[in-house]
C-alpha cells in the first residue's frame, strides 16, 4: 500500500498495516524532519525494521540530497541477513509499483569469515584465521614481493578485483552475503573487498555494531561513509556494553609471555633486514621524521593495527624521536613490558586511575607520556616495514601497544584494576590488569557528532531516559509504542511463591534453600504438563542453573518432567549449545515437546528467537542481576554515580530488567504468536521492578497477576492458553490491530494512533 | 485338537483350573490345558490373543496366574502344587513373558488395522454387525478379503503406520525398590529393554556381545545400573566396567555431532557473533574456566549431568526418527566427507534462503492471495464413494429437435380427423379408464413411488443393510469362480450354505414382518424375492 506520512509518500509491501507501524514511521519522520537523534522502543514481532526500511528509503528518495545513506547497524548475522531479505521485498514492491527499476543498491557487509571465496581460505573455521591467510596473500608488500618472485602464492580473487573491480561499479540491487559471494564466484572478485568498497558508494549498508563503535575496524571500514547518513542502531538495548567492550583491554601473564616472543622475534627481523637490507629500515625512519601520516602509504588490506583510540584523539604530529628507529622502539616496549610484568607480580588488589598509572610509569621506567601515546601506531609502521605475513602472531604485541595508546590518551572514563587471582580460586595465581572503560559515551560519540541522525531501536529500551544519559546525547524524539492487539496474546505471570507459601526468589541469601529450588522445580514440572511444545527457562546465571539443575536431579525433578518432554539445556560451549537448540526445534517440531534450559545474557538469550510453538512459554527464574561483586562493575557505577548521577541501585535494576525483558521477549514474535511470560521472583512485584519492563509487557500485568502461588499461576495459565488455542484469522484483527488503507485514513483511528506512542 | 507337530516347550502339572485338577501346556504358539485324564485341551489360547499376564501377589496363599485376552475374558490357573507351586509359576510366566512380545507386535498391529478401518467406514462396521455378529461368516472370512484388499490396493497407507517413539522418561520409569536388605531391586520390562536398546545402540552392541557368553542377562543388567554409565553423575571408579566403553563411543558421537554442525543457520550460535573481540579486549566478565582442571569435583559432576541430558534427550529424539531419516543421514555424510567446506557452502543456500523467507513472514499483513477455498462437506459419504456414472454415447435432443417436434405434434394435433367408425368398444373403453385411474393397474408406476413415503425409514435402513450383506455375501461366492482347487470347492460350499443361512435368518424374518405389517407393498420386497432367485441360480450353479 502506499501511505502519506505527513505529506511524505511512502510504499508499504503490504496490505495491511499495524497501527504501531504507523505512529512509528511518523515519529521517525519528525526525527528525520529534525536531522537529530532518536530514541524508539517498538514491541518485537511489530514489523519494526520493514517500517523503519519503508520510511527511510521514501525519506531518500523524496530528499536525496538530505539523506544520502543509510546505515542499518545489527548484532548478529541472520539478523543483518533477515534486514537485507526483507530490503529486497520492499525493493522488489517499488519496482513493481512504479513500473521501473530504481537504482538502488544495498548490501551487507560481514567480516571475511562470513565472505572470503577463496578455496583455501574460506575453510578455515574461525574467523581470526581467515583474517590472518587473507592478509598473509593480500597484504601490500606482499603483493610488491610477488613482482621479484612470482612463485608467491596469490589469492586470485582479489588481483582480479584489483585489476578490474573498482573501475566497474556493483549494479544496482539488493545484495544479501550469499548474493555477493554468487556475484563474486561469477566474476572472478573478492566479494570481501568487493563489499567494503562498494559500501562507499551505496545507498543502504547493513552491518554490525563492531564497524560503526569499535575505532580499530571502523577506522579502516566506516571511515569515508558520508555525514547526511542516518544510523540506525536496532536491537540496541545492549549498545553500551558493546561500546565498552570496543575499548577496553585485559592483560594476563599468557599475553605478556606471548608479547615477549613477538618482541625477540621483531629484534631479530630487525637484525635481519639491517644486513640485507638496511635501506629500508632508513627509509621508515625518514619517513617517520617527516611525520607523513600512514594513511597514505596503507592499503585496503593492510588490516589489523588500525589505531585503537578515536580519529579525534590521533594526534597529528610526527612520532616523537625516542621511539623512531627501530632498536630503539623495540627497546621501549621491552622497557614497557618489563613493567607491566612487575605490575602483575602484585599480592593485592590495586585499582589506579589513568594519570596515577602514568605518572607510576614514569617514575619507575622513565616512559613518558608521548612516545606512549604513538605506540600503536609505531608498531603498525614497523610491522609493515619488516614485511611480516603472519600478522596474527604479533596479536600480543599488538594488544599491549593498544594498550598504551589506549592508557596514554584518555585521561577520564577508564579505570585500571589488577588483580592477582580470581575471587572463586583465591589460592591459584592469575594475575590479570584490566583496562577497562567505564563511560560508553566515548565510543559511540564520534557518531553522534559525524552523523545527523542516530536512531536507536530496539524491542525493550525501557526506561527510556537512561540511554540518552548513559550514551551522554540529546535526542530529538523519545518513543515507546504499545501493541494493539485484537486478542491478549501475550500472559506475563510472576510467581511469588510456592505452593508451600515460601517466598521465591533467586536473591542471594536464599540462592542455596531447597525449599526455593524445589518449588522452582516444581513450577517447571506443572508447567511441562500444560503448555504445549517449547518451554525455555532462563536462569540469572550458568553457575545457578547448574546447581539448580544438579539439586533437580537429585530430587527427580528431572525425571518427571522428562515423562512430560525432553530436556535440553545451554552449556559453555557454543558448538553443543547450537546442537541443544536444533534438536530442540527438532523437537518442538515433531509435536513430543522439549523444554531449554538457559542463562539470561547468555548467547541464546540474546541471539534466538522462540517463534510460535518453539516458545510457548519462557519461565525467567529470578532477577538476571549482574555479578555485582565484581570490582570493574563497582568502578563502573561509581563512575555512573559521580558523572551522570545515576544511582546504582537504578542502574543495576536497569540492567537486571532490560535482560529480562529480552529473554521473555524471545517467545512473541508477533501478533498470531501467543506465548506465556513467567516471572518466577517474588521482587519482580514491586514497583521499581515492574516499572522497568516495557511498556507493552508492563500494561498487560494486571494487579491480580502480581504475586501468584505455582498453582494459581498453572490456573491461569490454563485458561490462557485454552483461549489462545482457539482459531484466530485476520478478519479478527482486522480494524483493530491490523488495518486497511481506508480503515488508516479514518479520523477516528488516526486519533487513536496518536495515542499509541507513548512520549517521554 | 492338538496336532501332532506341535512343538511343547513346558509341561506344568498340577495346576487347577475352574477347580478342576489339570495340567498346562505351554506351545510353541499356543497355550492349553487339559484336565486330569483326558487327553483333550478344555482351554487353548494363541498367544497372540492373550493382551497380558497377571500373577497373584507373593505373600497370597494361593499361586495363580492370570492370563487376559484382547476379548476382554480371562482364563485364571491356579499352581496347586504344594512343594514347587511357586517355582511352577515362575517358570510358566517366565515363558510367557518372552513368548508374548513375539506375537503381541503382529497382533497388535492387525488389530489396530481392522479397528481403524471399522471405525472410518460405517458402512463396513454394519456389515460387520450384520454378518460376523450374527455369526452368518467368521471373522477370519470377512476380513480375510478385507485386509488383502487394503494390501493390494493401498500398500503405502500400510506401510506408513507411524512409530512409536520412546518415552523420555523411560530410564526414571525404572524406580529401584530396596528389597529390605542393604539391595536394590530394579524392574526391568521388555518394553524398558528395547527403549535402551533404541536409544543406546552402544548398549545393545555390548549387550550382543556379551550375552550369553560372558554374562547371562541378569548380570549384564546388574552391571548396567551398577554401572558409572548409567549413574552419569557418579566419577568413573572402576576400570573393568564394560559400560565405559560405551560412555567413549557416545561422547565421540555426540562430538561427531557437534563437529558436523548445525543445519540451520539460525540456530548456529557459531557464527552468530559478525565479528568477535580479539583475544584480550573487551571487559572480562568472570572467565569460565574451561580446562578441566580448574573444576572441583562438584563442578565437573553438574557439568556431566547436563551433558548426560542433553545426550539422552538427543538420542531418544533420534531413536524415534531413525528409520526415516537414514537416506537423508547419509547424504549429509557423503557431502561432509569430502573434507571441503565448498560442498556444504553450496547445499546451504536454499535451507538458509527458507529460514529467513519464514523469519521475515509477516503472514496477518498479507492478503491471502491464493484462491478461496471450499471445505469439502461430504453429507453422504457413500454417494462419493461411487463417483460418477461413465459417459455413455446417449442420443441427445438439441432445442431445435425438440422445438420441431411441438410443431410437428400441435401441427398433427391441428389436422387430426376423429374416425369414428372405427373407436374401442364401450366396456374396453372403460377398462382402460379403470386401469388408469388411481388405483389401477397402470397407475401403479405411482403408487409405488409413494412407498418412498410409506414405509418407514427404519425398514429402509434394514433393507438396505439386508441388500449390503447379501451383496457381500455373493462377492464372497463368486470370488470362488472358476472353481479350480480344492480349497475353493471348499469354500463354494460353505459360502453357499452361508447364503443358506443368510436367507433363513435374516431374509425370511424380515420377508415375514414386513409382510405382516405390509400387505399391500410387496413390490418392496423384490430384492429379497430376487436374492431367492439368485439363491437357486447358485444351487444348480454348485451342482
Amino acid at each position: 500500500m502506499k501511505l502519506n506520512i505527513e505529506g511524505l509518500l511512502v510504499y508499504f509491501p503490504y496490505d495491511y498495516i499495524y497501527p504501531e507501524q504507523y505512529s512509528y514511521m511518523l515519529e521517525l519522520k519528525r526525527t528525520l524532519d529534525a536531522k537529530g537523534h532518536g530514541v524508539l522502543e517498538m514491541p518485537s514481532g511489530t514489523g519494526k525494521t520493514i517500517s523503519l526500511l519503508s520510511l527511510i528509503i521514501a525519506y531518500q528518495r523524496a530528499f536525496p540530497l538530505e539523506v544520502t545513506k543509510l546505515i542499518y547497524c545489527s548484532r548478529t548475522v541472520p539478523e543483518i541477513e533477515k534486514v537485507i531479505e526483507e530490503l529486497r521485498k520492499l525493493m522488489e514492491f517499488y519496482s513493481k509499483e512504479t513500473g521501473e527499476s530504481n537504482n538502488f543498491l544495498a548490501l551487507a557487509l560481514s567480516s571475511r569469515k562470513n565472505l572470503c571465496i577463496h578455496p583455501e581460505v574460506s575453510s578455515l573455521r574461525f574467523g581470526k584465521e581467515v583474517d590472518g591467510k587473507c592478509h598473509s596473500l593480500t597484504a601490500s608488500y606482499i603483493r610488491a614481493q610477488r613482482h621479484s618472485n612470482p612463485n608467491l602464492p596469490v589469492c586470485r580473487f582479489y588481483e582480479e578485483f584489483d585489476a578490474v573491480g573498482r573501475q566497474v561499479p556493483l549494479p544496482p540491487g539488493v545484495y544479501n552475503l550469499d548474493d555477493l559471494k554468487d556475484f563474486g564466484r561469477r566474476k572472478g572478485w573478492c566479494p570481501y573487498y568487493l563489499a567494503r568498497y562498494s559500501i562507499l558508494h551505496a545507498n543502504i549498508v547493513v552491518y554490525s555494531y563492531h564497524y560503526l563503535l569499535d575505532p580499530k575496524i571502523a577506522d579502516l571500514v566506516s571511515k569515508e561513509l558520508a555525514k547526511k547518513s542516518v544510523v540506525v542502531f536496532d536491537e540496541a538495548h545492549n549498545i553500551d556494553n558493546v561500546c565498552i567492550d570496543s575499548m577496553s583491554v585485559n592483560i594476563t601473564r599468557r599475553t605478556l609471555d606471548r608479547c615477549q616472543n613477538n618482541v625477540d622475534t621483531l629484534q631479530n627481523t630487525i637484525h635481519k633486514i639491517k644486513e640485507t637490507d638496511a635501506a629500508k629500515l632508513r627509509e621508515e625512519y625518514r619517513r617517520l621524521v617527516e611525520g607523513l601520516k600512514e594513511a597514505n602509504v596503507a592499503r585496503e588490506t593492510d588490516i589489523y593495527l588500525a589505531n585503537p583510540v578515536l580519529p579525534d584523539e590521533i594526534l597529528q604530529e610526527a612520532v616523537p624521536g625516542t621511539i623512531r628507529t627501530a632498536e630503539h622502539f623495540v627497546g621501549f616496549l621491552r622497557r614497557f613490558l618489563e613493567y607491566l610484568k612487575s605490575r602483575l607480580r602484585v599480592q593485592h588488589v590495586v585499582q589506579e586511575s589513568a594519570p596515577q598509572f602514568l605518572k607510576d610509569i614514569f617514575d619507575k621506567v622513565c616512559i613518558d607520556r608521548k612516545p606512549l601515546r604513538f605506540c600503536a601506531e609505531r608498531l603498525q609502521s614497523l610491522l609493515r616495514t619488516l614485511e611480516i605475513a603472519d600478522i596474527a602472531d604479533f596479536s600480543a604485541v599488538t594488544l599491549i601497544s593498544n594498550f598504551a595508546t589506549l592508557v596514554s590518551t584518555y585521561s577520564q572514563g577508564f579505570t585500571i584494576i589488577i588483580e592477582p587471582f580470581e575471587d572463586r580460586t583465591p589460592t591459584i595465581a592469575n594475575p590479570v590488569l584490566h583496562f577497562s572503560c567505564m563511560d560508553p559515551s566515548i565510543a559511540i560519540k564520534p557518531v553522534f557528532q559525524r552523523f545527523q541522525s542516530v536512531i536507536i531501536t530496539s524491542g525493550t529500551l525501557s526506561p527510556l531516559d537512561i540511554y540518552p544519559r548513559i550514551l551522554d546525547f540529546r535526542p530529538v524524539t523519545m518513543a515507546s509504542f504499545t501493541m494493539t492487539l485484537a486478542r491478549t496474546c501475550l500472559c506475563p505471570l510472576i510467581v511469588g511463591r510456592g505452593n508451600d507459601q515460601v517466598a521465591l526468589s533467586s536473591k542471594f541469601e536464599t540462592r542455596e534453600d531447597f525449599a526455593v529450588i524445589r518449588n522452582y522445580g516444581n513450577l517447571l514440572l506443572e508447567m511441562s504438563a500444560i503448555v504445549p511444545d517449547g518451554i525455555v527457562a532462563f536462569f540469572t546465571s550458568y553457575v545457578y542453573m547448574e546447581n539448580i539443575v544438579a539439586s533437580w536431579y537429585e530430587q527427580g525433578i528431572l525425571e518427571n518432567i522428562q515423562r512430560n518432554k525432553l530436556i535440553f539445556i545451554e552449556t559453555q560451549d557454543a558448538a553443543e549449545t547450537s546442537m541443544a537448540l536444533e534438536k530442540y526445534q527438532e523437537a518442538c517440531e515433531n509435536g513430543r515437546g522439549a523444554i531449554l534450559l538457559s542463562v539470561a545474557r547468555g548467547k541464546v538469550s540474546e541471539g534466538i528467537d522462540f517463534v510460535h510453538h518453539f516458545g510457548r512459554a519462557v519461565i525467567m527464574f529470578g532477577v538476571p542481576y549482574v555479578y555485582t561483586q565484581s570490582r570493574i562493575l563497582k568502578a563502573r557505577l561509581e563512575y555512573l554515580r559521580d558523572q551522570f548521577q545515576i544511582r546504582e541501585n537504578d542502574f543495576l535494576t536497569f540492567d537486571a530488567m532490560r535482560h529480562a525483558a529480552q529473554c521473555v521477549g524471545r517467545a512473541i514474535r508477533g501478533k498470531t504468536d501467543y506465548g506465556l511470560m513467567i516471572f518466577a521472583d517474588k521482587r519482580y512485584a514491586r514497583a521499581d521492578k515492574r516499572g522497568k519492563l516495557p511498556r507493552w509487557i508492563q500494561e498487560h500485568i494486571n494487579d491480580g497477576s502480581l504475586n501468584l502461588t505455582v498453582d494459581e499461576a498453572v490456573q491461569l495459565a490454563k485458561h490462557f492458553l485454552r483461549q489462545m488455542a482457539q482459531p484466530f484469522r485476520q478478519e479478527d484483527q482486522l480494524g483493530l490491530s491490523l488495518l486497511t488503507l481506508e480503515q488508516l485514513q479514518s479520523e477516528e483511528m488516526l486519533q487513536k494512533i496518536t495515542q499509541i506512542a507513548h512520549q517521554t | 485338537m492338538a496336532s501332532l507337530s506341535e512343538e511343547v516347550l513346558l509341561v506344568v502339572k498340577k495346576v487347577r483350573q475352574r477347580k478342576q485338577d489339570g495340567t498346562l501346556y505351554l506351545m510353541a504358539e499356543r497355550i492349553a490345558w487339559g484336565p486330569e485324564g483326558k487327553d483333550r485341551f478344555t482351554v487353548s489360547h494363541l498367544y497372540a490373543d492373550i493382551r497380558c499376564q497377571k500373577i497373584s501377589p507373593d505373600g497370597k496363599a494361593k499361586v495363580q496366574l492370570q492370563l487376559v485376552l484382547h476379548t476382554g475374558e480371562s482364563t485364571t490357573f491356579h499352581f496347586a502344587n504344594e512343594s514347587s507351586a511357586l517355582k511352577d509359576r515362575e517358570a510358566a510366566k517366565e515363558l510367557l513373558q518372552q513368548l508374548l512380545p513375539k506375537f503381541k507386535k503382529k497382533a497388535n498391529k492387525e488389530l489396530e488395522e481392522k479397528n481403524r478401518m471399522l471405525q472410518e467406514d460405517p458402512v463396513l462396521f454394519q456389515l460387520y454387525k450384520d454378518l460376523v455378529v450374527s455369526q452368518v461368516i467368521s471373522a477370519e472370512e470377512f476380513w480375510a478379503n478385507r485386509l488383502g484388499g487394503v494390501n493390494n490396493t493401498d500398500p503405502t497407507l500400510f506401510n506408513n503406520k507411524q512409530e512409536v517413539g520412546i518415552s523420555g522418561a523411560f530410564l526414571a520409569d525404572i524406580r529401584p525398590q530396596t528389597d529390605g536388605c542393604n539391595g536394590l531391586r530394579y524392574n526391568l520390562t521388555a518394553d524398558i529393554i528395547e527403549s535402551i536398546f533404541r536409544t543406546y545402540p552402544a548398549v545393545k552392541q555390548k549387550y550382543s556381545e556379551n550375552v550369553p557368553h560372558n554374562l547371562t542377562e541378569k548380570e549384564f543388567w546388574t552391571r548396567f545400573f551398577q554401572s558409572h554409565y548409567f549413574h552419569r553423575d557418579r566419577i568413573n571408579t572402576g576400570t573393568q566396567d564394560i559400560f565405559s566403553e560405551c560412555a567413549k563411543q557416545d561422547e565421540k558421537g555426540l562430538k561427531s555431532l557437534v563437529v558436523q554442525g548445525v543445519k540451520n543457520p539460525l540456530v548456529d550460535l557459531l557464527s552468530l557473533e559478525d565479528k568477535t573481540l580479539d583475544e584480550g579486549y573487551g571487559v572480562s566478565t568472570t572467565q569460565p574456566s574451561t580446562s578441566n582442571a580448574n573444576r572441583t569435583v562438584k563442578e565437573s559432576s553438574n557439568y556431566a549431568i547436563i551433558k548426560r541430558f542433553n545426550h539422552h534427550s538427543a538420542m531418544v529424539l533420534a531413536a524415534g526418527s531413525r528409520k526415516g531419516e537414514t537416506p537423508a543421514d547419509q547424504a549429509s555424510e557423503t557431502s561432509s566427507t569430502d573434507g571441503n567446506s565448498r560442498d556444504s557452502d553450496f547445499f546451504q543456500p536454499p535451507v538458509k534462503k527458507v529460514k529467513l523467507q519464514e523469519a521475515i513472514e509477516y503472514e496477518d499483513l498479507q492478503r491471502e492471495n491464493r484462491p478461496k477455498t471450499v471445505a469439502l462437506n461430504l453429507k453422504k459419504s457413500d454417494r462419493y464413494a461411487h463417483g460418477p456414472v461413465p459417459l455413455q454415447s446417449q442420443q441427445y435432443t438439441t432445442s431445435q429437435d425438440i422445438i420441431n417436434s411441438v410443431n410437428y405434434i400441435r401441427h398433427e394435433m391441428a389436422n387430426y380427423k376423429p374416425n369414428l367408425t372405427q373407436v374401442v368398444s364401450s366396456t374396453a373403453a372403460s377398462s382402460a379408464i379403470v386401469a388408469l385411474s388411481p388405483g389401477g393397474v397402470l397407475m401403479q408406476a405411482g403408487a409405488q413411488q409413494a412407498i418412498n413415503q410409506m414405509v418407514p425409514s427404519e425398514v429402509q435402513g434394514e433393507l438396505k443393510h439386508l441388500y449390503v450383506a447379501a451383496g457381500e455375501l455373493l462377492r464372497h461366492f463368486w470370488s470362488c469362480f472358476p472353481v479350480n482347487t480344492p480349497f475353493l470347492e471348499e469354500k463354494v460350499i460353505k459360502m453357499k450354505s452361508n447364503l443358506e443361512r443368510f436367507q433363513m435368518t435374516k431374509l425370511c424374518p424380515f420377508q415375514d414382518k414386513i409382510q405382516r405389517q405390509y400387505l399391500s407393498t410387496n413390490v418392496s420386497l423384490q430384492v429379497s424375492f430376487s436374492l431367492v432367485c439368485v439363491l437357486s441360480v447358485v444351487k444348480n450353479g454348485v451342482r
